[in-house]
């Protein structure tokens, strides 16, 4: 089973709503998704338009406790943070293993950087979830500077929550842009549907199908999906990979 | 989405705004000193040795990024050892504002071509 990170700098940057998105991208893709989460305090039910006061089983509880919303197995190990064990277990049962049929997305707080760095070695592909915003550019150095350089070669960025109406916001998706490069792989436009879905108790694509964040966040779902069979270089799809090759050749 | 933005959009046949109208000039970048600060940064060379590290990589082209200025070379000259002689650091920080300008006019450009 392959694994995705999703992580982030800031807490309410969105991390939640993009592995939520992602996943479903996936399991419209074919896949079988399972969605972790590793919170304390879980929002996940709501992107999938589910009750707030329904509390997720464990990762090893049984499957006659499963929720499944989608088609998408939705899980919750708080204690995974703190478990030095839960990377070694984790191998043990399979997981970790590069392939686009079987995909764990495991939504991590930002708070829990340390968890994140730990499991992203381990990971198929790891997306790092941005506002374009001031607060979030300065923690970058701090971030760039704590990370291992094996963390960042695998690391793929997306903005969300973009206001393309405001200009600090323009000129801190470019300064993004232009420090990070390819590895940017999409922008989620502000969109309040978003939160009037989660408002509807309504998945997004049933509640406004044509909303612009659905789209880019889709976008940016479809871009991770190589990262499946080719980890730790999404943004590199393996077609381009040997189209390039031969037109170097040539 | 509200009912009067769902029809406007409706009559036009789209499914959603995308801004695309507004062009940021050089001198709207040179606004925020946090850019400038971020830029001088040594840090943020962490994200280009890798960069430089590894094979190229090949975008995606479905995801509209665009070729980024090298930052090597925006961040070669900083973070070396032991201080220099006094004419050469002095040179050292004209060069320095002269990439971080260059850097903000690029954003400016790319901007101005609709491709930020």
């Amino acid at each position: 089973m392959a694994v995705i990170v999703c992580h982030g700098l800031k807490g309410g940057a969105g991390i939640t709503f993009a592995a939520a998105h992602l996943a479903m991208t996936l399991s419209e893709a074919g896949a079988e998704v399972t969605v972790l989460s590793v919170a304390q305090r879980d929002t996940l039910p709501l992107h999938f338009g589910l009750q707030p006061a329904l509390t997720l089983p464990s990762l090893f509880a049984p499957a006659e406790d499963a929720v499944l919303a989608s088609g998408i197995n939705l899980r919750s190990h708080t204690k995974a943070v703190d478990d030095a064990d839960f990377v070694p277990t984790l191998l043990d049962l399979g997981y970790f293993e590069a392939g686009p049929d079987r995909v764990m997305v495991i939504d991590v707080p930002a708070s829990e950087f340390a968890f994140a760095r730990r499991i992203i070695p381990h990971s198929s592909a790891n997306l790092c979830v941005l506002n374009a915003a001031p607060d979030t550019l300065a923690l970058l150095p701090q971030v760039l500077g704590d990370a291992s350089a094996e963390t960042i070669a695998r690391t793929t960025f997306a903005i969300n929550a973009l206001d393309e109406t405001r200009r600090l916001s323009r000129h801190s998706a470019a300064f993004i842009r232009e420090l990070v490069g390819p590895r940017l792989i999409g922008r989620i436009r502000l969109d309040e549907a978003v939160p009037e879905a989660i408002a509807m108790l309504q998945p997004l694509a049933r509640y406004a199908p044509s909303s612009a964040a659905l789209a880019d966040v889709r976008a940016i779902g479809a871009a991770m999906v190589p990262a499946l069979e080719t980890p730790g270089r999404p943004w590199v799809a393996r077609g381009e990979i040997a189209a390039a090759s031969s037109s170097r050749a040539a | 989405m509200r009912i009067d933005a769902r029809h406007l959009l409706d009559r036009l046949g789209k499914n959603d705004f995308a801004y695309k109208e507004f062009e940021d000039r050089f001198t709207e970048l040179e606004l925020w000193p946090i850019l400038e600060a971020l830029l001088r940064d040594p840090r943020l060379q962490a994200i280009d040795q890798v960069e430089t590290a590894a094979p190229e990589p090949v975008v995606n082209e479905t995801v509209g990024t665009s070729a980024p200025e090298p930052l090597s070379a925006l961040f070669s000259r900083y973070g070396r050892g032991p201080a220099e002689p006094t004419d050469v650091a002095a040179e050292r920080r004209g060069a320095q504002a002269q990439d971080v300008r260059a850097m903000l006019r690029h954003l400016s450009d790319l901007g101005s071509r609709g491709e930020i």
